[in-house]
């Protein structure tokens, strides 16, 4: 239960709150609102800190980690792959208010933008007390506890290279029981990520699909999301290097 | 803290927790029109504009909207004014319960402002947030294409009726399809069908304007002084005893008024479900009980100051439950050695509580292995139909208080006011006189709602603590706690001579009713009824037997029984055509009811009084047209078409249409009765006074229609009041499909009595003979021309001679329940590699007689087909091993929303019912009975598995697959 609300002003201010042990940033709160929880916080909320914005420089896009989902939808900068991703999220009504930071906060297991960041090797930066690091998405889902005291300031994504994603659901905006998206940068070298064969988005290899152990659930059997796997894997790789589409 | 915010332009300070929720606050603040769906934002019925943007205030702290401009759409609602946005949802039949119309028109507010001229794309994006259970989104998405229109200056799609030629007996041409609007009304006219002024009109909806603009007409904008907040704790038991509760914790807490249980409220047997007196069998339910049945039960209740204190105390209270074993699936449930769910000595009403079985229901015509004898071939196929929701975006709610005559006066989102009253008196101890039931505007209920679910919480509570106590039900509790549609084991055992001609035909079904018998046997026998009437077959024979069990509670869900029995027959029917190599509709053909067929099982069927010496009859059908306009309508040609089935460019995609035709009744005959009465005010206009219970689906649209062509005046000039049982008269409430027919009948006698006291005046002020007077646009006329308006009758009769009040008061019953036809098409793609299907049209043309409103009424297929879409393809409760539901919450229980519909296309095939008011059948239900086996079949036409079991999920398309 919030108890207490804070909207700083300065980045520093927030960041000495964040320090606080029962302080939970909000950004745009669709997430930690729907589910706070009964013991006592303290909502630390990012909305004047000026963080949002998307610009690039030719060779990476920088989105400010309050960007709201439907700001990357409507950005002509972003890749077309990743504003689907983004529009697939949520619905417009939680798209106004939610953030790419937030998103990103959440660790959703099945989230289809995150599982896009991973293929695109998305960057994140966490400014904390005096100083600024740079992590790999796939870093801050192994360990979201790198987010602990810190707070996201922006995630930075290349804006070259090719991308394709497919998915398998129950009606076409469902949330995917397996997708599969995929990115080809420049020189070549293509990432694929998943959601839907482990317990959070993650990278995979055409040759690992063999030996993973997806978790079940009423949507998918293990068994099937192996093959689900394989089935989109085999489509978004096809689609990225330019081969006939399987 | 205190916030700052600019609402609808004017600054306002308001104080609030950190906690709340933009939701909370604007409510609080008086703005009704933010409305409550869920906590977690995925109804949309509380999105509001934050800087012009579209948000959900369920998941925004009122803190985070501090110092931001917020817009609602009573910013909108000028008095006597309308936007163009209200009008076209108006104008375009968009507004069925008007819950979530505030937040749609919201959205579309901000879509224009940003983009003048959106596609239909961008529009269902827009909505995307906003859930709607009612119309299938189909008339929504082109109210906000129509405002863009107009506001652009652009001329919009035409919403005008389109009348299609007949295709029966049709030796010319038909009508062009092409250019054809994709809401404009399609309806197929009947030769006998006489004129009619109102009647079979596009009206718009009575109460569409309050709802359009967000005005508070539901249960949860009753604001008394005073109130209490309820909550119930519910059991995390699937099955188990209450050794002990200990209250005392939670009674000591300060704020806390009432703390309820087992312990403190007295022991009354009854029957939840919302039926006719004496209640169908078994009386199993008591207020609280000693015991607890599934996951959801009630164990205690507690009223308190505020929300927070209510769930704090719930927190408190302890509950030692000595857990005994459960069990959850029908066929286990009645075997010997299966837990006991009804061990109590007190219970009443089961056959054999003793192996949870509820009611063992038998029927038959004749003998069946006669029939199996004579027949070339026999089939027997078993599926199973699951456990679904409801979920009306507006749960249930009620608030009870003690009004200054010292009555108990609870306002409920019900069905059925009058059947609470009667039943919840026992439980209160209280003379049915002293209970006055009021049903505001329901945000939608589809059957869920035909049950004394929340009202004996409220009343006990207030009769507890003489305090106003409001109960509103979380969406997790809705799903968990309410009621929802019975799965079935169903068997069907057909016999087919060489022609293709039925033989005999058995039904057999074990049915799961959970841990509570309500709406058990009643739902069962409509399974029964439609099972085994849609087929033209010498004997037949019904075998039911109804098992509790664990699960949440199944009850009434629109179809009742029906969508059960029709998924079941008509895939049993299309592999019977598939086996015999006959095309599947030549051999339903064959064999369907036409007018004067025998209904003849249902003489062992029905539930009300029937005359036994008289058998039921087809009286009228249009099955025939209805089949040929959707065959047309859907292109059923494409079935032929090898390019078309497998496209050359998507190599693992296959395409298919899928047939299933449906019958259903029409109101319970020699049971519901509905009520109406009418009278005239100083200006001619009047009040209509009606016990029937409008969901949402237009049925007081359709009451004033059939009132205002019967006294000659416009709709608007009718002033429809429903329900309070302390004003209208009786009617059994919404469902069976029964209000248009049956409280349709009572407003039209009504009329028709009131009509004659004004012809009677009229005759004696224009010196012309009575039998030669007409009365229509408010004015009395006599065959030469000269007329008297009906405010200077009314004049005349109130104030000035022989003065008296013209008012009349009818009632009806049906003898008989003629059955609405439909012909159900459905187009799908199947993914073979990974199993997804994807349903890309639906189309039902359905005989539902004369449509006294073609709007509402297509409105009614719209969105039955997409609930039916989602019993079908998407939606499933499901549990893990100890009964808990695993997804009671919309995302996780899908149902789908606007971004990503099949097409949808209703046509209303004209037939002229001569028993109904006007001609007119019923529409509500039957859209429920034939999406789940069209998709089915289609599904079994594009890749040959045929799959027995329901939802099409996409591991269970493809494990079918694997097999095949
Ligand atoms: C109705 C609904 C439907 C949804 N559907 C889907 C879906 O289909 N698929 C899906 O994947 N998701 C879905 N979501 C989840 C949605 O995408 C997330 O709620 C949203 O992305 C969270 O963004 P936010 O800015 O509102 O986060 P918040 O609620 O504000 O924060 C979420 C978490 O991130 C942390 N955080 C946020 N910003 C920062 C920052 N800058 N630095 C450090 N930590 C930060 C917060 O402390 C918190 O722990 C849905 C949500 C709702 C309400
Ligand atoms: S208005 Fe759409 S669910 Fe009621």
């Amino acid at each position: 239960m919030i108890t207490q609300y804070h909207r700083p002003l300065t980045l520093d201010e927030a960041i000495a709150l964040t320090a606080r042990p029962d302080a939970v940033i909000i950004a745009g709160g669709t997430s930690v609102n729907a589910d706070p929880g009964r013991t006592p916080i303290t909502a630390v909320d990012l909305q004047a800190l000026d963080l949002a914005g998307i610009d690039t420089d030719g060779e990476s896009i920088r989105i400010g980690a309050t960007t709201r989902l439907q700001d990357l939808v409507d950005s002509t900068l972003v890749p077309a792959t990743l504003r689907d991703l983004a529009r697939r999220e949520a619905p417009n009504t939680i798209r106004n208010a939610a953030t790419i930071g937030g998103a990103i906060g959440i660790v959703d297991p099945e989230s289809e933008l995150l599982a896009g960041l991973l293929a695109f090797e998305a960057t994140v930066t966490l400014a904390r007390a005096g100083s600024t690091t740079e992590h790999a998405v796939d870093e801050i889902l192994d360990d979201p506890a790198l987010l602990n005291g810190a707070i996201m300031t922006s995630v930075s994504i290349p804006s070259n290279g090719v991308a394709a994603a497919d998915r398998t659901g129950r009606t076409p905006m469902d949330r995917p029981i397996v997708m599969a998206v995929a990115h080809r940068d420049h020189d070549g070298t293509v990432r694929m990520a998943m959601t839907g064969v482990s317990t959070r988005p993650v990278i995979v290899e055409r040759d690992q699909i063999a030996t993973l152990d997806p978790p079940s659930d009423f949507r998918g059997s293990s068994g099937y999301r192996k093959s689900l796997a394989l089935v989109l894997a085999n489509r978004v790789l096809a689609t990225v290097t330019g081969g006939e589409p399987t | 803290m205190t916030i700052t915010l600019t609402i609808n332009g004017t600054r306002r300070s308001l104080t609030c927790e950190p906690f709340d929720s933009l939701r909370t606050v604007l409510r609080r603040a008086g703005l009704h029109s933010v409305r409550f769906g869920s906590e977690t934002g995925e109804t949309g019925a509380a999105a509001v504009l934050l800087d012009g943007r579209l948000i959900s205030a369920d998941v925004m702290l009122a803190a985070q909207a501090d110092g931001h401009d917020v817009e609602t759409i009573e910013g909108l609602s000028v008095p006597g004014r309308l936007h163009p946005i209200q009008q076209a949802f108006i104008e375009t039949g968009a507004i069925q319960s008007g819950y979530s119309t505030p937040a749609m028109i919201l959205s579309a507010k901000a879509l224009i402002d940003r983009n003048p001229n959106p596609s239909e794309d961008d529009v269902r994006d827009a909505l995307s947030g906003i859930l709607d259970r009612e119309t299938g989104y189909l008339r929504p998405v082109h109210a906000v294409l129509r405002a863009a229109a107009v506001m652009r200056g652009d001329e919009p799609d035409s919403i005008d009726i389109a009348y299609l030629d007949p295709l029966v007996d049709n030796g010319g041409a038909p009508s062009d399809r092409d250019g054809l609007s994709e809401i404009a009304p399609r309806v197929v006219p009947g030769s006998d069908v006489p004129e009619t002024r109102i009647v079979g009109k596009p009206v718009a909806k009575v109460d569409a304007i309050k709802l359009a603009k967000g005005n508070p007409a539901f249960t949860d904008d009753v604001d008394l002084t005073g109130t209490l907040i309820a909550k119930v704790l519910y059991s995390p038991h699937a099955h188990a005893r209450i050794v002990s509760i200990d209250d005392s914790k939670a009674r000591a807490l300060p704020g806390v008024r009432a703390v309820l249980h087992h312990g403190n409220v007295p022991r009354v047997r009854y029957a939840s479900g919302g039926q006719s007196y004496p209640n169908p069998l078994p009386y199993d339910q008591v207020s609280f009980d000693d015991k607890v049945r599934f996951v959801g039960d009630r164990v205690a209740a507690v009223a308190a100051d505020t929300e927070e204190i209510a769930l704090a105390a719930i927190d408190l209270i302890d509950v030692t439950y000595e857990v005994l074993p459960a069990v959850f699936d029908e066929n286990e449930a009645i075997l010997d050695g299966a837990p006991v769910i009804h061990d109590e000595p007190d219970m009443e009403g089961a056959v054999d509580a003793s192996h949870n079985l509820v009611h063992h229901l038998k029927a038959d015509t004749g003998n069946v292995e006669d029939g199996f004898a004579v027949a070339d071939r026999v089939f027997e196929q078993t599926l199973r139909v699951h456990q679904v929701h409801a979920t009306p975006i507006e749960t249930h709610v009620a608030i009870s208080a003690w009004d200054s005559d010292e009555r108990l006066v609870i306002t409920s989102s019900t069905q059925v006011p009058f059947h609470v009253r009667r039943m919840i008196a026992p439980l209160l101890d209280l003379p049915v006189k002293r209970i006055r039931i009021i049903k505001p505007r329901i945000g939608g209920g589809f059957g869920v709602k035909q049950e004394m679910l929340v009202e004996d919480i409220v009343a006990h509570l207030t009769i507890a603590t003489g305090r106003p106590v409001r109960l509103e039900l979380t969406r997790e509790e809705e799903f968990m706690s309410s009621r929802t549609r019975h799965p079935q084991t169903v068997t069907f055992k057909t016999g087919v001579d060489a022609d293709g001609k039925l033989t005999a035909q058995e039904m057999r079904i074990v049915a799961n009713t959970g841990p509570y018998g309500t709406h058990g046997l009643t739902v069962q026998m409509v399974t029964g009824l439609r099972g085994l009437s849609s087929y033209n077959c010498p004997v037949k024979k019904f075998d039911c037997k109804v098992a509790y069990t664990n699960i949440p509670v199944p009850g009434a869900y629109r179809g009742y029984g029906a969508p059960q029995a029709l998924y079941a027959l008509e895939a049993h029917m299309e592999d019977i055509a598939f086996a015999l190599d006959m095309d599947p509709i030549e051999f339903r053909r064959l064999n369907w009811t036409d007018v004067g067929d025998p209904l003849d099982i249902a003489q062992q069927l029905g539930e009300g009084d029937q005359d036994a010496s008289v058998m039921p009859l087809v009286t009228s059908s249009g099955l025939e047209e209805a089949v040929l306009q959707g065959q047309r309508a859907v292109d059923w040609d494409r079935r032929d078409d090898p390019a078309w089935k497998q496209p050359a460019d998507r190599p693992s995609i296959r395409r298919g249409l899928g047939f299933a035709m449906a019958m259903h009744g029409t109101a319970i005959p020699g049971l519901d009765m509905g009520g109406a009465s009418l009278k005239i005010n100083d200006d001619g206009s009047f009040n209509l006074l009606v016990g029937a219970t409008d969901l949402g689906t237009g049925s007081d649209t359709v009451l004033a229609q059939i009132a205002a062509e019967v006294v000659g005046v416009a709709t608007d000039d009718i002033i429809v009041y429903a329900s309070d049982t302390d004003m209208t008269p009786f009617d059994t409430g919404a469902y069976a499909s029964s209000t248009t027919y049956i409280s349709g009948m009572a407003a039209k006698r009504a009329a028709e009595q009131v009509r004659e006291q004004i012809i009677e005046r009229a005759a004696e002020m224009l010196e012309a003979d009575a039998a030669s007077i007409d009365l229509y646009e408010g004015q009395a006329w006599t065959p030469d021309g000269r007329s008297v308006s009906l405010e200077t009758i009314a004049l005349s009769t109130l104030h000035q001679a022989g003065q008296h009040q013209i008012m009349a008061t009818a009632s009806y019953v049906s003898p008989e329940s003629p059955p609405p036809y439909a012909a159900q098409f459905a187009e799908v793609e199947v993914d073979v590699e990974t199993g997804q299907v994807t349903v890309n049209q639906l189309v039902m043309a359905v005989d539902c007689g004369v449509p006294i409103n073609p709007v509402t009424a297509s409105g009614q297929v719209e969105g039955g087909m997409v609930q039916a879409l989602g019993y079908g393809h998407c939606e499933e409760m499901v549990y893990d091993e100890d009964g808990r539901m695993l997804n009671p919450q919309f995302g996780p229980y899908k149902i789908y929303r606007a971004d990503e519909m099949p097409r949808l296309e209703a046509i209303l095939v004209q037939t002229m019912e001569a028993s109904g008011p006007f001609g007119a059948k019923a529409i509500a239900e039957i859209p429920k009975d034939g999406v789940a086996p069209a998709i089915r079949n289609a599904i079994a036409d594009a890749t040959g598995v045929r799959i027995a079991n329901i939802p099409f999920t996409p591991e269970r398309v493809w494990n079918a697959l694997q097999q095949a």
